[in-house]
């Protein structure tokens, strides 16, 4: 028998948390309790986060969104600041899991979980997140791209809860795309993923990119060389085939159940030809 | 609308469920019985009960795939304050073997382990927690012993053996057949071609896990209530194994939570049985969580088949080698009878004059193949029906052109030699296929792609015998009883694992004795009270079962109306109808009640039985006694005709089934809801086979043993399927009906493996088609150094 | 270290239980609540047969914990059923046969009630893409769909008298 505290306040989370050194935290639980099950992980005690109103919510600040922790995916499937401004996060939570996994699971949960094939991670990594980490002490803020360290492994220290995240609205991008590849339709891990940020010209050409790989590497992978050889091209087989096969040069993934390295290698580099429907001219060519 | 609205009198849906208030009839689509219960959670499946003072019982399993047990060390167990004892094969007071065909399997292991999920111990425990916790603690110790895990590898001399007193090494079945000049009629053809195909081991994973309870009754009777296809074998399996006299045990079959092969024969029964004499009268539960379900459960054969199919100019097929091997794992549990199926049918639905099959199901240490919804025919269409593409591109012939130029028709020999006898409908389900507008639009479809996503069609043509073959009696025992209140009683001799038997039986009997459905009752399987009637398989549930339901129903319309014209003075039974609720003459109009019929029969009259048993192929194709005892040859086949329409996309190799059409002859259709029921579900877990099921092992261990890692079909990977019945009388069928259970598994994996070819040019011999391997295939069909441009 | 006292809403009626803080919701409803409607299947998320609603919203109650459920209003398949009246999803899932072995029924149900909540006129392939979550092994999921789509046609004929 474990105890599980379902603290309302903040003050509560922090007494518990110096009170219970081995604890862990969970918010919807579709990641810890699936580990408790298969003895991964046995705690001796539980928090649950789900009570504690002010880490939920999307909160529009202007030229930045804060988004609680605890915010639950399907929340921000129906949130219309979310939709409107990151739509390209909004396919991420789409395809992430199964209606009642995102009425349960939390973008908290999914970044301090650190899978390298977390959905809504390539997406929060071309926008460019910020996380907020609170303890008792203090508040700080931090790339997210600094607090995932590795698979599984976030810049938490004893004591921290991850508080929230911040994201900047892009106005000026004008292609919000995420892809991503399963083993089958729906409720699969990723075996390849690929987010795309990308301000483009009318005439096509691209003014600004950023790009990001879930599953192909430890973390997810963002290449600011290939970043850069976009900008200034028009979107075409040849630009992209090109940049595919730097891309394939760069990630760094592995073998296992569900894919192979080689596999996820070529994919990630065949995965930029989708942003081919982007491009006006190549829509018209296929029109006609 | 307002909450209160949404809420349908249960009146009203009685009305729908039940349609109580009028006769049901042979080829409407009668509700089904158990669906008002099923969907208000009202249906008692074996894992529901819990019971007062309920023992819990669990299995240690081995975990190695070979060796040799040293010691089971139980002694942290035994001071958890939850356990109770433990139990091994030293307990077991009988054979402790168990087995359909051979019986080879132990109730816990005496000699040595053969699989990762043989087991080893039985522990009882207070509660679900504590039994987790006891069996943690127990510690086996062995001495490896070297795994037999390759087929071929297996058949070598020198290799290991798993079963050290098997008469042939590691063979368990081995079967050979020739039809004519066999191979050396491929000097004659003027085409030929070759190819192997792999297929993958598949999971049940039926939803409802192996679960059942168990407990000793007044009289000192073990009772078993449990998940399963075949109560009145398992009866005799659990006698046997432990040492019972088989009327001292009384099986009782719920509602099944899915089955499709994966309950054919003893899953947790015996472990039940023998903890229950064990428990001090307390009843004992036991339920597999799904990762235990994965280990221990049967699968679906792992085949490798090596084909070469050879046809004259004008597209007749005139030769045909197979060799085909099984992986069979380590028990019997009928994969001799997968084997001769598969030989049976691996020439597909067309004549072929000059065949040589040959086959070998064989012993290794890897999980245990078993019967699965298909049962070797899913494995072979996949190669016939792939390498007939083959030849009709090699031919520049359009495939289905060729398929109607070969397809069998009554009166041909099919590839083994048997002479097709009953209704043969692959020609008509072809020709519909071909006037259906899906076949019809196909070019239109496939030019509608949209970039990086290629269109393509394939088509599949199958067929599937019915019934156990010519040597093992497929027969059914029904009983109907009138009973004193004036009521329809009817005992179900077969198990309802989700197929709709039961409510296929209530139309039959509804039908016959004019009775409205409120006033029928159905026993469900029950060895005390039911009659053996065969197992939940085979295709052959409706069909056998359905005509002893036909006998004893029509029996029991007799007596009835025989003593009713006796009692109302009626010259013959003619003049008499049974209308709802009571007799009526025709000639005066007087009506008595059924209830008072009833007090005018003894209790043996107003119940009625009937034995019927399913016909069997007269012609001896084989004088291997062996390979005849395994099934060969059947005498009642289903064909289909399949057509699947995909897109394959060509920067990740995934591949998407837009729309499927399946054209099935499984004769008259008795309820044509229930039989798209049976279509449908075929299908999506041919779907499963075709792209996303493949249960790995390595070294004899599992690699992906539960439901995130074994894909199963979500609602969006199984398409809109069109079903059309061809509804071929078929005269030795009740109502004219004949299989439907099985049939439409084996249509997905080749229909979708030749549209992926009729869209991308390639080929993937290995099933599933997952996305890696179709990217792989078309990258390499390219050369690497081609560029996507040319393709899009 | 005691069991919880909880309080919560079960099916439109409010009950106390006592239970370990950490036991799964699924094992409470099943095992002390004599509630064996909700079914589990893999005990990790990935099938859907546990499927309640909390507060009317999918959840997977072999993923949830007793403690959580304090003050909240829990939905099981045997709540559907009001006052002798079945619901028009149970309804149309008859009709429609929706219904075969019947084991990821009751989630499947509850899983389509949530989903016609949030969107009352689906599409074929937006029910689909709802349903993702529930794994049927024996319908091919199609006649599922002609069920919620009934429903939903049904309510929206009504809402338009």
């Amino acid at each position: 028998m474990r105890e599980v505290f379902l603290p309302q306040r903040t003050e509560e989370l922090w007494e518990i948390l110096k009170r219970e050194p081995e604890t862990e935290i969970y918010a919807g639980g579709t990641d810890l309790l699936v580990k408790m099950r298969s003895g991964h992980v046995n705690p001796p005690s539980l928090v649950c986060l789900e009570r504690i109103e002010s880490l939920r919510g999307v909160f529009d600040k202007g030229k930045e969104v804060f988004i609680g922790a605890c915010s639950t995916h399907s929340n921000l499937l129906e949130d219309p600041v979310i939709r409107k401004e990151f739509p390209g996060l909004t396919r991420g939570i789409d395809v992430l899991g199964s209606p009642p996994i995102r009425h349960m699971g939390t973008i908290g949960g999914n970044i301090v979980t650190a899978s390298p094939a977390g959905d809504t991670l390539p997406s929060l990594y071309v926008l460019d997140a910020e996380v907020e980490v609170h303890s008792k002490a203090q508040k700080r803020r931090l790339p997210l791209r600094d607090f995932i360290l590795g698979p599984g492994m976030v810049a938490l220290h004893p004591q921290e809860v991850l508080w929230g995240i911040w994201l900047k609205k892009q106005p000026s991008w004008n292609v919000h795309h995420y892809e991503k590849v399963g083993r089958r339709k729906a409720l699969a891990c990723s075996i390849a993923s690929m987010a795309a940020l990308l301000e483009l010209s009318e005439s096509g050409t691209v003014v600004k990119a950023r790009l990001a790989w879930g599953s192909v590497g430890p973390t997810i992978l963002s290449f600011s060389h290939v970043d850069n050889n976009l900008i200034g091209q028009l979107l075409s087989i040849e630009t992209l085939s090109s940049l595919a096969k730097q891309v394939e040069l760069s990630v760094s993934p592995i073998d296992d159940l569900r894919a192979s390295a080689e596999y996820r290698r070529t994919v990630s580099g065949l995965l930029l030809l989708r942003l081919l429907y982007y491009s006006p001219s190549f829509r018209q060519e296929c029109d006609s | 609308m307002k909450e209160s609205e949404r809420h349908t009198p249960i009146t009203d849906l009685l009305l729908a469920q039940r349609t109580h208030n009028r006769i049901l009839s042979i080829g409407t689509s009668a509700p089904r019985v158990d669906a008002y219960d099923k969907v208000t959670g009202r249906v008692e499946y074996a894992s529901d009960y819990y019971g007062n003072n309920v023992v819990w019982a669990g299995v240690k399993r081995a975990g190695v795939p070979h060796a040799r047990l040293k010691t089971i060390d139980s002694s942290r167990a035994e001071k958890h304050p939850g356990f109770i004892c433990v139990l091994t094969h030293e307990n077991v007071s009988g054979t402790n073997r168990q087995g359909v065909v051979k019986k080879d399997q132990p109730v816990l292991v005496d000699d040595k382990v053969r699989y990762c999920g043989d087991a080893i111990a039985l522990v009882l425990a207070e509660n679900k927690t504590a039994l987790k916790e006891s069996l943690d603690l127990i510690t086996l110790d062995f001495i490896s012993l070297p795994p037999v895990l390759d087929v071929e590898k297996a058949m070598e001399s020198g290799s290991p053996l798993v079963h050290d007193n098997n008469s042939d090494g590691n063979i368990l079945l081995k079967g050979e057949l020739r039809i004519g000049l066999g191979s050396a009629a491929e000097e004659e053809c003027d085409f030929l071609v070759e190819a192997c195909f792999e297929t993958q081991r598949q999971e049940h994973a039926y939803l409802e896990t192996e679960a059942g309870w168990a407990y000793m009754d007044e009289d000192g009777r073990l009772v078993i209530v449990c998940s399963t296809q075949t109560p009145f074998r398992d009866r005799m399996e659990v006698a046997e194994s432990l040492g019972l006299d088989t009327g001292r045990v009384r099986i009782i079959a719920p509602y099944t939570g899915g089955a499709f092969g994966g309950k054919d024969g003893v899953t947790l029964q015996s472990f039940l049985g023998l903890a229950a004499l064990n428990t001090k009268g307390r009843p004992v539960k036991m339920c597999w969580d799904r990762e235990e379900s994965f280990l221990a459960g049967t699968k679906r054969h792992p085949a490798r088949m090596y084909y070469r199919l050879g046809a004259k100019k004008d597209g007749s097929l005139h030769c045909l080698d197979v060799r085909l091997y099984l992986d069979t794992g380590p028990y019997d549990h009928l994969g001799g009878v997968v084997l001769a199926q598969a030989l049976e049918h691996a020439g597909g639905p067309y004549r072929i004059p000059n065949v040589v099959l040959r086959g070998w199901c064989v012993y290794t240490n890897n999980p245990i193949g078993g019967a699965f919804r298909g049962f070797g025919v899913t494995q072979v269409t996949a190669a016939i029906e792939q390498i007939m593409d083959m030849l009709a591109d090699r031919m520049d012939m359009d495939p289905l052109e060729l398929r109607l130029k070969n397809a069998l028709k009554r009166g041909d020999k099919n590839c083994v030699g048997k002479t097709l006898v009953s209704s043969t409908g692959m020609i008509d389900c072809l020709e519909i296929l071909s006037k259906h507008s899906v076949w019809t639009e196909r070019e239109t479809w496939k030019r509608s792609g949209v970039p990086f996503r290629q269109r393509g069609v394939g088509l599949a043509a199958v067929m599937q015998g019915l019934g156990y073959g010519p040597v093992v009696p497929d027969y059914a025992n029904a009983k109907v009883e009138l009973t004193s209140e004036g009521n329809i009683r009817v005992y179900c001799g077969v198990v309802d694992m989700g197929q709709g038997n039961d409510t296929a039986n209530l139309q039959i009997v509804s039908h016959i004795l004019g009775q409205n459905p409120d006033r029928i009752e159905l026993v469900q399987p029950d060895t005390d009270r039911t009659l053996p009637s065969g197992s939940a398989s085979a295709s052959r549930c409706t069909y056998t079962f359905g005509n002893a339901l036909i006998g004893a129903a029509t029996t029991l319309m007799d007596r009835i109306l025989k003593r009713a014209a006796d009692f109302m003075m009626a010259a013959r039974n003619e003049e008499l109808v049974l209308v709802p609720g009571g007799v009526r003459c025709l000639l005066t109009g007087h009506e008595i009640p059924l209830s008072k019929i009833a007090k005018l029969l003894s209790h043996d009259e107003r119940v009625a039985t009937h034995h019927f048993r399913a016909p069997v192929a007269t012609e001896v194709i084989t004088t291997d006694q062996n390979l005849r005892l395994h099934g060969l040859p059947h005498t009642i086949f289903s064909y289909a005709a399949h057509l699947a329409c995909v897109e394959v996309d060509e920067l990740t190799g995934k591949v998407e089934i837009k729309r499927y059409l399946a054209v099935s002859d499984c004769g008259k259709v008795l309820n044509p809801q229930i039989f798209e029921q049976q279509i449908h579900g075929g299908i999506a877990q041919g779907i499963g086979y075709a792209l996303s099921e493949d249960l790995e092992v390595l070294e004899g261990r599992m690699l992906n043993s539960n439901l995130s890692t074994y894909l199963l079909p979500t609602a969006e990977d199984v398409p809109e399927i069109y079903s059309v019945a061809v509804e071929i009388y078929e005269p030795t069928g009740p109502f004219g009906l004949k299989g439907v259970g099985e049939i439409s598994t084996n249509g997905p994996l080749p229909a979708v493996s030749n549209a992926v070819a009729d869209a991308c040019g390639i080929r993937v011999h290995q099933s599933p088609l997952t996305p890696e391997r179709v990217l792989g295939a078309i990258l390499k069909n390219r050369g690497r150094g081609e560029h996507v441009e040319d393709h899009v | 270290m005691s069991t919880l006292r909880i309080t919560f809403r079960l099916n439109r009626k409010e009950i106390q239980i006592e239970a370990a803080p950490d036991r799964r919701v699924s094992d409470v409803l099943r095992e002390d609540l004599g509630l064996t409607g909700t079914k589990e299947s893999c005990g990790a998320g990935d099938c859907g047969a546990c499927t309640i609603l909390v507060d009317g919203e999918s959840r997977l109650s072999c993923l949830m914990l007793a403690a959580q459920i304090q003050g909240h209003e829990i939905t099981t398949i045997e709540g559907l059923a009001k006052d002798q009246r079945v619901h028009l999803l149970q309804k149309t899932f008859v009709e429609h046969g929706a219904i075969q072995c019947g084991f990821c029924t009751p989630g499947i149900v509850l899983a389509s009630l949530d989903l016609l909540k949030r969107n009352p006129n689906p599409t074929r392939a937006q029910i689909r893409e709802g349903l993702v979550g529930n794994l049927c092994r024996c319908t091919g999921y199609q006649k599922i769909v002609d069920a919620v789509q009934a429903a939903a046609v049904s309510v929206q004929e009504e809402e338009s008298l």
